[in-house]
């Protein structure tokens, strides 16, 4: 029995971890821009296809793969807040919504026609595919390394908003856009740069789903980004410390759920959602409206 | 108040036309009203198609699309359908059922279409039979499996428009349990899709079983929802409780991911006998390679290795010189239901859906998979479809079946009047 709750634990803590990386930059984006990103899943879903490619060409280095391909999907990122989102912001959300929703399935058929219909199962990795006994029983040493991974970049994230220079100026334009421009901020500049960290949050994600899921499909960041707005809105929309908290109960409350009361593992994390919605509508550590 | 059949007038308008189109002669008027001679089939013949070509599992709309098309161009080169084209439109299912009565009635309604093929999941199919009794055509099912849509909806409701040109659920749970009797597996367990198919195919294997096995124990299940990406809470709950025997109706994509966290977990090392009913399918053999553990049992609704025939061979052979991919078992499908659709429309020497419908009940068909036989009472093609166990061949860049066993379809598919024990397997 132990032994089972030890591995259920793992199994949630390296979801709900998982969940949180591309929670982070949907958060970051619409704390800073309060722009509700549909693409982000996009970004996620070119993150693991740039990743796959990268692979491919120089004989499966999984870690530069790692390291270029989220900065190609920067690129998109920049083209897609530069040329397009920059002229929507003055306008309602549901502009923003109908825009970014736009990119989801110009992205979605892009893929289709760049890397083909069907799914892709991504090649074992030398060195992240082995697996170590826990109590008796196997854990992927990969599932261990996104158990790691999460909490370092939510310090990291924290760090970088709450110790450094860029961080305040980010955090004095998201407060007030009007006042941090007329002290001099060049605010749609300093957006740019937060949109391009967001996104790429967002492709790292994916390069990382590379081995963790397993398989690349069109479509793929569809699926995630649910999970990464429920985990959001349970945290309070724009609140990275919220989001990090909702991912990992909604990693936990999956893997239990399904262990212990598989009849009504799909309700648990709606249940919680909509009880958050009722008991704090503002989320966890929203910012009462 | 709607007037059916031939009023009065419509009566006086054909006699004038008619008589006006004979005087003045032919060539000026086409006669046209009760009295007019029409040709026996008005071409082209068209065949509205609809699969899933958005999302995850848009390969499968591929593989379908080139079945379908690779029948057609044939069918076209050597003269057509009895002397008329053959043209097919695709349309994307989307998988949710109001899309696919939308599909089919712009097929019929708005772009005229004379038969419909298609559907893969088993909701839209459900869904879909009502509608095409309405809309009076036929529709070949070529991947939806649930058993319901033949015994409910053909042969209890008396739906004469839908056929099914694949294997339905009876391979998945009937055929598998066959083949597990033979298994020295005593306790088994099941990681399967969360809704009805997954459910229909659990319970058909445990019951089927249960008979063929008195002393089986089903020990664990656990439903995977609809786009699972993270086995791994399921395979805590199959390992937890340690079987021996484990049966999974996953496919595609989910299947892929399965089977790596199912690997990385250890699982296959403990449980030895492992069954996958829809495991021979192209895009999972393809995506998983050389990650597919040997010695797994799998099935499909064809396999491109069987039957050993001139026809499937040669079949399979052009299939991968024109596609460069060797056939999923949604092309076979595909490419044998424009070859039905042939077969009946040149021997009821109509396209009228009733017609039709007579010369596909009860038809024979050669086709790459086999004589396939559309069972006259529910609509249902039978054909033999191997179980096999997978292996590396050198010969293939993905595992292939190596021992093959064969649970013939009039030994593991339910029979009408599909009541009672004494209709289902074994007999």
């Amino acid at each position: 029995m132990l032994e089972s709750i030890v591995h259920v634990c793992l199994a949630g803590l390296s979801t709900g971890m998982f969940i949180w990386l591309v929670a982070s930059g949907l958060t970051l984006i619409f704390g800073v821009l309060g722009v509700l990103n549909f693409a982000h899943g996009s970004f996620y879903m070119l993150g693991a296809y740039f990743c796959y490619t990268l692979l491919g060409l120089m004989g499966d280095n999984f870690w530069l793969g790692l390291l270029l391909g989220p900065l190609c999907v920067c690129v998109v990122g920049f083209v897609v807040e530069r040329y397009f989102l920059r002229y929507v912001y003055p306008l309602a959300l549901p502009y923003q919504l109908l825009l970014t929703f736009a990119f989801v399935l110009l992205f979605d058929d892009l893929v289709k026609v760049v890397w083909g219909a069907g799914s892709i199962g991504s090649p074992t990795l030398p060195g992240l595919s082995g697996s170590i006994p826990i109590l008796g029983r196997n854990f992927p040493v990969y599932s261990l390394f996104i158990i790691g991974v999460g909490p370092l970049v939510a310090i990291g994230m924290w760090a970088l908003l709450e110790k450094t220079w860029w961080g305040r100026i980010i955090r004095a334009a998201s407060s007030d856009r009007e006042m941090a421009s007329a002290i001099g901020v060049r605010v749609p500049a300093l957006f740019t740069a937060v949109f391009i960290f967001g996104t790429w949050l967002g492709a790292m994600g994916g390069g990382l789903a590379v081995p963790y899921v397993g398989l690349l499909t069109p479509g793929m960041g569809e699926s995630i980004i649910i999970d990464a707005f429920v985990v959001a809105v349970i945290g309070g929309l724009g609140s990275l410390k919220g989001a990090f908290l909702g991912a990992l109960i909604i990693g936990l409350l999956s893997s239990f759920g399904t262990r212990f009361i598989p009849t009504f593992d799909m309700f648990l994390t709606f249940i919680l959602m909509a009880a958050v919605l009722l008991w704090r509508p503002q989320g966890l550590f929203g910012e009462a409206a | 108040m709607e007037k059916k059949g031939i009023t009065r007038r419509d009566f006086m308008k054909a006699s004038v036309l008619t008589a006006g189109a004979a005087a003045l002669g032919p060539g000026v008027l086409k006669p046209t009203g009760v009295w007019a001679a029409t040709p026996k089939i008005k071409g082209p013949i068209k065949v509205g198609y609809q699969a899933i070509m958005s999302g995850a599992l848009a390969g499968y709309g591929e593989f379908h699309k080139m079945g379908a098309v690779m029948a057609m161009e044939e069918i076209n080169a050597a003269g057509g359908i009895a002397g008329a084209k053959l043209e097919i439109e695709f349309r994307d299912s989307t998988l949710k059922a109001p899309e696919a009565i939308k599909n089919a009635r712009y097929f019929v309604d708005s772009w005229g279409a004379d038969f419909l093929a298609g559907v893969d999941s088993s909701g839209q199919a459900l869904a879909l039979a009502p509608v095409m009794k309405e809309l009076d055509r036929i529709l070949m099912v070529t991947h939806a499996a649930t058993e319901k849509l033949t015994e409910e909806q053909v042969y209890k409701k008396g739906i004469k428009q839908v056929f099914r040109i694949c294997t339905p659920t009876y391979q998945d749970g009937n055929a598998a349990a066959f083949v597990a009797k033979d298994l020295p597996a005593k306790t088994w367990a099941t990681i399967s899709p969360k809704y009805e198919y997954g459910y229909t195919c659990w319970e058909m294997f445990k019951n089927t079983l249960g008979k063929l096995k008195p002393d089986a124990k089903f020990v664990a299940e656990s439903w995977a929802p609809f786009g699972t990406t993270d086995f791994r809470p399921h395979i805590n709950t199959i390992m937890d409780a340690n079987p021996e025997g484990f049966y999974s109706t996953e496919w595609a994509g989910e299947l892929i991911t399965f089977v790596k966290q199912a690997k990385q977990a250890g699982m296959f090392d403990k449980i030895k006998h492992v069954l996958f009913p829809v495991g021979a399918a192209m895009d999972v053999l393809e995506g998983l390679g050389n990650e597919m553990p040997d010695n797994i049992w799998m099935s499909g609704r064809y396999f491109f290795q069987y039957p050993d025939t001139h026809i499937n061979n040669d079949w399979v052979a052009r299939f991968h010189k024109r596609w460069n991919h060797y056939p999923a078992y949604v092309s076979e499908t595909g490419y044998s239901t424009m070859y039905a659709f042939k077969k009946a429309v040149e021997a009821a020497g109509s396209k009228e859906t009733s017609k039709v419908i007579d010369a596909l009940a009860g038809m024979m068909l050669v086709s790459p998979a086999g004589y396939r036989n559309f069972r006259k009472e529910d609509h249902q093609a039978m054909y033999d479809v191997p179980w096999g166990l997978t292996k590396s061949d050198p010969k293939y860049p993905f595992k292939v079946m190596g021992k093959q066993v064969v649970i013939p379809a009039k030994e593991c598919f339910n029979r009408p009047p599909f009541e009672g024990p004494e209709t289902m397997p074994p007999f």
